[in-house]
C-alpha cells in the first residue's frame, strides 16, 4: 500500500514522456515544413553565406541572352531549370526534359532554359563541370552547350562519379577545340556566372536540385521541385499553355 | 505476440480502414511535400477546371519512382505503413480504457514519426526537410558527413516505429488484471 502511494506521488518519467515527445515531434515537423517553403533559403554550399532574401519563385531573374535556351526563345511556355550535373535526380530529369522538348519543342510551344545550381556541399565536382558547360557555350555557342551537357549527363554516373579527365574528352567528343577548352576551364572565368545562377536559384526558393519554374505566356509562374515524372510535367505544361 | 496483437486489431474492419487512411495520408504528404506550394497555387487558381486541378496532384504521386532513391522510397513507404499500423494499434489500446497506460510504446512511436519525417523523402538532391532544419542551426554541412545524406533519419524512424509497434502490441496482449506480485 505504502509502496503504491510512493509510486503515485513521485512523478514518473513516463508522465512527461508522451507530451514531451509530441511537442518535440510537432516542433520538428512544423519547423521543417515552415522553413522548407522557401521562407528561409538554405545557404548555398558554393557561396557559403546565408542569403538574406526571402525566397520566392517570383524573384526569378528574367530570361536573357546570358541564358541557355533550347527550343523557341519566344515559346509561350518556358521551363527554367536550375540543375546540378552530379545530381542523380537532375540526370533523370534531363531525360524527362528531352522528352518534353520532343513533344512540345518542335511545335515551338515550350522552351527549356538551363541554369546552373551546383550543390558543392554534396557534389564537389559539380561546380567545375558547370564551368565546363559554360566553356562549351563560349567556344561553340548554344548548340555545343546543349551537346556538351547532354553528353555530360550521359556519361556521368552522378554523385561525383565523373573523372575530371573526362571533361576535355567530352569537349573533343562534341567537336570543340580541346586546347581552347582547357584554357577556358583553368581560367575559372565562369565561376561568377555560376554563382549568380545559384544565388538566383536560392532567391527563388530552390533548396535542392532539380528546381524548375514553369513560366506561362502571361508571366504566371509555377514552381516544380525535384525530378517529377513526365506525366506531371506534361500536366503543368498544359496548365501553363491555358494561360493567355 | 506482435502477430497476435496485429491480428486482434486488424480483424476489425474499422481499425484496418483507419490504418489504411492514416498510412495513405502520410505517404501522400511525404510525396507532395516538396511541391506543396505548386499544389496550393493550382488548387487556388480560379481559371483551371476541377478535373485538371486533380490531375496534377495525382500525377505528382508518380514521383515516388522518379524523385526518390530505392532506399528513400522504401523507408518512406515503410514509415507510412508503420505509422498507420501504430496509430490504429494505439487507438485500439486506448479505447480499451486501460487504467494505467504504459506510454513507452506511444512515446517511441512519436519519436519514430518525427525522425522519419525529418529524413523522409530526400526529395531531389539536398534532403528536403533535413537540409532546412540543419540550416536553421547553421550546420547544413553535416549532411556531407552522413553517408546516406540524411537517409539515416528515415531508417531510424522505421526502427523506432517497429519498436513502438512491438511495445504497443505487448501492451495490447497484456491481460487487463492488477499485478498481484507487489
Amino acid at each position: 500500500m505504502e509502496e503504491e502511494h510512493v509510486r503515485q506521488s513521485i512523478p514518473s518519467k513516463d508522465n512527461y514522456a508522451v507530451p514531451g515527445a509530441i511537442i518535440i515531434a510537432g516542433a520538428l515537423i512544423a519547423g521543417a515544413v515552415y522553413f522548407s517553403f522557401g521562407k528561409t533559403p538554405v545557404p548555398s554550399p558554393s557561396i557559403g553565406n546565408k542569403v538574406e532574401d526571402v525566397g520566392s519563385f517570383e524573384q526569378m531573374a528574367a530570361i536573357s541572352a546570358r541564358d541557355h535556351i533550347r527550343g523557341n526563345p519566344d515559346a509561350p511556355v518556358k521551363i527554367v531549370e536550375y540543375s546540378d550535373t552530379e545530381c542523380p535526380f537532375c540526370k533523370r530529369f534531363h531525360d524527362t526534359m528531352k522528352q518534353v522538348m520532343d513533344e512540345y519543342g518542335k511545335s515551338g510551344e515550350v522552351a527549356w532554359v538551363y541554369r546552373q545550381f551546383p550543390l558543392s556541399q554534396l557534389h564537389s565536382k559539380a561546380s567545375k563541370e558547370a564551368e565546363a558547360t559554360e566553356c562549351a557555350n563560349e567556344l561553340g555557342g548554344s548548340d555545343k552547350f546543349w551537346s556538351y551537357i547532354d553528353r555530360l549527363f550521359e556519361v556521368t554516373p552522378s554523385n561525383d562519379g565523373l573523372d575530371p579527365a573526362e571533361l576535355p574528352k567530352i569537349a573533343e567528343y562534341v567537336g570543340l577545340d580541346v586546347t581552347k577548352f582547357n584554357t577556358c576551364l583553368t581560367s575559372a572565368k565562369y565561376a561568377q556566372h555560376i554563382e549568380e545562377d545559384s544565388q538566383n536559384a536560392i532567391a527563388t526558393g530552390g533548396n535542392g536540385t532539380p528546381w524548375s519554374i514553369v513560366v506561362a505566356k502571361n508571366g504566371k509562374k509555377y514552381p516544380l521541385s525535384g525530378a517529377q515524372p513526365y506525366v506531371a510535367v506534361k500536366q503543368l505544361i498544359e496548365l501553363a499553355l491555358r494561360e493567355k | 505476440m506482435l502477430f497476435q496483437a496485429l491480428q486482434k486489431v486488424f480483424q476489425r474492419p474499422q481499425y484496418a480502414l483507419f490504418a489504411f487512411v492514416a498510412s495513405m495520408t502520410v505517404f501522400v504528404f511525404a510525396v507532395w511535400l516538396p511541391n506543396m506550394p505548386l499544389i496550393i497555387k493550382v488548387m487556388g487558381h480560379p481559371g483551371i477546371p476541377i478535373s485538371q486541378k486533380l490531375d496534377l496532384p495525382i500525377s505528382l504521386l508518380g514521383s515516388i519512382a522518379t524523385n526518390f532513391t530505392p532506399l528513400s522510397a522504401s523507408y518512406t513507404i515503410a514509415i507510412a505503413v508503420l505509422f498507420g499500423a501504430n496509430l490504429s494499434m494505439i487507438l485500439y489500446f486506448l479505447r480499451r480504457r486501460v487504467a494505467e497506460v504504459k506510454r513507452s510504446g506511444i512515446t517511441t512511436g512519436f519519436f519514430g514519426i518525427a525522425s522519419g519525417v525529418v529524413g523522409m523523402g530526400c526529395a531531389a538532391c539536398g534532403s528536403f526537410l533535413l537540409s532546412s532544419i540543419l540550416s536553421l542551426f547553421g550546420v547544413a554541412g553535416v549532411l556531407a558527413f552522413l553517408p546516406l545524406d540524411g537517409g539515416e533519419f528515415g531508417i531510424l524512424g522505421v526502427i523506432l516505429l517497429i519498436v513502438s509497434l512491438h511495445l504497443t502490441a505487448k501492451q495490447i496482449q497484456n491481460p487487463l488484471v492488477c499485478n498481484s506480485n507487489l
